[in-house]
């Protein structure tokens, strides 16, 4: 287990403060958050590489706080792997033997049960220099397994692979954590793979928490707009609660109104998160009565997508919208005035009380 | 338009056809780099044509100074200063270069200047420099006469100038060299068990061979060369460039001519050696 405990760090402009941080004992945790947030400081700070001003940093319920890097028994791996290039893969999987001073015959066999279980065994004898990404990582894994870390933590390991070799290889790392019983942090941009990895996401910016949970908590509820546009939301419309009714709240935001389905005090600021798949559109004659959100615009970009087209929309306040390629849009035209329809269900409402400047609370 | 194709093909590889002339798009030359270029290129072509035609035109002064006991004795204790020189600075300012490369103290700046310093100088104020540090009442040079090193013509003194005049050379180009290994690689080397110590010795060393390599040989012909800054702490034992000064003066361009070419010869000879036998070194630097 890590465990990060209040933990404050400064670097040149960037810091953070009072830092805590779980990761459950043979758990996987995705640490996400916009470019600059200070996800990889807060790794290089666990794995040592960077001295911490406040705070502690327990692994396997040992503080390792004042430990250099040597002594923590943390394991790390960056995106490009890191792999040491004068080396052959045999030699990079045996650094760390020969660092701890393992005897030469385990170290061998160690290192040859790795190449086998990695699949590197034909590699060997190969400098890293000529592998693909895909080999790489396995050689870094296994490198970073040889000395049996208590922890590992991996800095975007999937971010240099092509489509097709990023699914393979999550889910090889998935199965070796699992086959291991491994304990591992790691930083990633990407939804998919917290969706496909985590056990837990932990989502931060500016040097702060935001907001930690199983995947689906946190991608369907986010409680802060940096969550929402790391979950997905592509409409964050910003405006102020008013009235309440029936369990529902009519938000101004521009110069409309929409209705969600929360309560939510009136006067407080927000911000309505809307799926641009969430909202159809429809021609301006549909009756009133048939959809509670009814916004009324112009479509301004019409641009194909991969799954059918996606339509800026000029109304109250703009709105991108996902138009499925099976659904037609026969009258949709460049310029055409038509009704966006959004269920107030549809419509995830974070709320930013009055006596917080950030932060909100989910439902 | 196979037929096409395959007709063109053959019309390709027909020997008949007459070579084709490369046209560059307009604007792609290099020649506006090349010309002015070829100036200094020039000038280097002239200089080393001034000393070998007249030596190899008469060849019983390039015989009288290649059998000079007094020529060969220069040679060594040149060659053997500038090594001794670069051994010190490879001690010294190895250590120097990593710790400028990977620290970001504001006190970096302040040592980065000092470490330049002995480029801009002129070689005479770099020579009393050290003169006033080494000569026998000197800063270090009192100390270190108590220990029985002495400085004032001995060949410490020409080690001393030697080393001073090529710390910049030798610091910036091993410092370049380890600014270019990732630190994400000793993170790596570290997070596997290696000290800092050992991370530095097993990964970014091997790393920058070449840089190191390098540096040592820029260090070694800034500190054979060194004329000014020799003679003021050590006239004698005679370094080469104090020799071919000497017998400029006394014998005339002829016999300073044949030794200068000797030197040049030899150098480019321990050049070609030196990159024969390291033409493997480094070949990992680039792919860090």
């Amino acid at each position: 287990m890590i465990a990060v405990e209040e933990i404050s760090l400064t670097r040149g402009d960037f810091s953070f403060a009072g830092i805590s941080l779980q990761v459950p004992e043979s758990s996987y945790t995705v640490l996400m958050g916009p470019s600059g947030a200070g996800k990889t400081l807060l790794l290089e700070s666990i794995g040592g590489f960077l001295p911490v001003t406040g705070g502690r940093i327990l692994v396997a319920g040992r503080d390792v706080t004042m430990l250099p890097p040597e002594k923590r028994g943390i394991g790390f791996m960056y995106q490009d792997y890191s792999l040491f290039p004068h080396l052959t893969v045999e030699e990079n999987i045996a650094y760390g033997l020969k660092m701890k001073g393992i005897a030469s015959c385990e170290r061998t066999s160690t290192v040859k049960t790795l190449l086998s279980s990695f699949s590197l065994h034909t590699l060997a004898s190969r400098h890293t220099g000529s592998l693909s990404g895909g080999e790489k990582q396995r050689v870094a894994l296994a490198r970073a397994l040889a000395t049996r870390p208590s922890a590992l933590l991996l800095d975007e390991p999937f971010a240099a692979l092509d489509p097709e070799a990023r699914l393979s290889c999550m889910d090889e790392v998935k199965a070796i954590q699992k086959e291991h019983g491994l304990t591992i942090l790691q930083v990633s941009h990407d939804r998919d793979e917290a969706y496909r990895l985590a056990d837990q996401v932990v989502v931060m910016d500016n040097g702060r928490i935001l907001q930690k949970g199983t995947p689906a908590a946190v991608f369907s509820y986010p409680v802060h707009p940096t969550v929402a546009a790391l979950a997905g939301f592509e409409n964050m419309l910003e405006g102020t609660s008013g009235s309440s009714e029936g369990g529902r709240t009519r938000l101004s935001i521009g110069t409309g109104t929409i209705i969600a389905d929360r309560m939510v005090p009136a006067g407080d600021r927000v911000f309505a998160c809307i799926r641009s798949r969430d909202i159809t559109l429809a021609g301006a004659d549909i009756s009133q009565s048939e959809q509670v959100n009814r916004i009324d615009g112009q479509v301004i970009s019409m641009v194909a997508t991969e799954h059918g087209c996606q339509v800026r929309f000029a109304g109250p306040f703009p709105l991108l919208i996902d138009i499925p390629g099976d659904r037609s849009l026969q009258d949709c035209q460049l310029g055409d005035h038509v009704v966006a329809l959004v269920a107030p269900a549809d419509v995830h409402l974070i709320h930013l009380p009055k006596n917080t400047g950030e932060g909100g609370n989910a439902p | 338009m196979a037929r096409t194709a395959a007709g063109r093909g053959s019309l390709m590889s027909s020997p008949e056809q007459p070579p084709r002339k490369k046209y560059w798009p307009s604007g792609n030359s290099l020649a506006a780099f090349w010309i002015p270029g070829m100036i200094l290129v020039g000038i280097i072509v002239l200089a080393l044509l001034v000393i070998t035609i007249p030596v190899l035109r008469n060849p019983e002064y390039l015989a009288g100074a290649a059998s000079d006991p007094v020529v060969f004795q220069a040679f060594f204790v040149t060659f053997l200063a500038g090594f001794c020189a670069v051994g010190i600075l490879a001690i010294t300012g190895t250590p120097l270069a990593y710790a400028l490369s990977r620290s970001d103290t504001p006190w970096k700046g302040v040592v980065e200047t000092l470490v330049d310093i002995p480029l801009v100088l002129p070689h005479t104020v770099a020579g009393l420099m050290v003169y006033l540090l080494f000569m026998s009442r000197g800063l270090l040079g009192a100390p270190l006469g108590g220990i029985g090193l002495t400085f004032e013509d001995a060949f410490p003194g020409i080690v001393a100038a030697m080393v001073f005049v090529a710390i910049p050379y030798y610091v910036n180009a091993v410092r370049e060299g380890f600014g270019r290994v990732p630190v994400q690689l000793e993170n790596v080397a570290r997070s596997l068990g290696a000290s800092r110590a050992r991370a530095f010795v097993t990964v970014t060393l091997p790393l920058t061979t070449r840089h190191i390599m390098y540096g040592a040989l820029l260090a070694w012909g800034r500190a054979i060369g060194e004329f000014a800054a020799v003679i003021m702490i050590a006239y004698f034992p005679v370094v080469i460039s104090t020799l071919i000064y000497y017998r400029f003066n006394t014998g005339g361009i002829a016999e300073s001519q044949a030794i200068a070419f000797l030197l040049i010869l030899l150098c480019l000879v321990l050049f070609f050696v030196f990159r024969f036998l390291t033409r493997r070194a480094g070949v990992y630097d680039d792919r860090s």
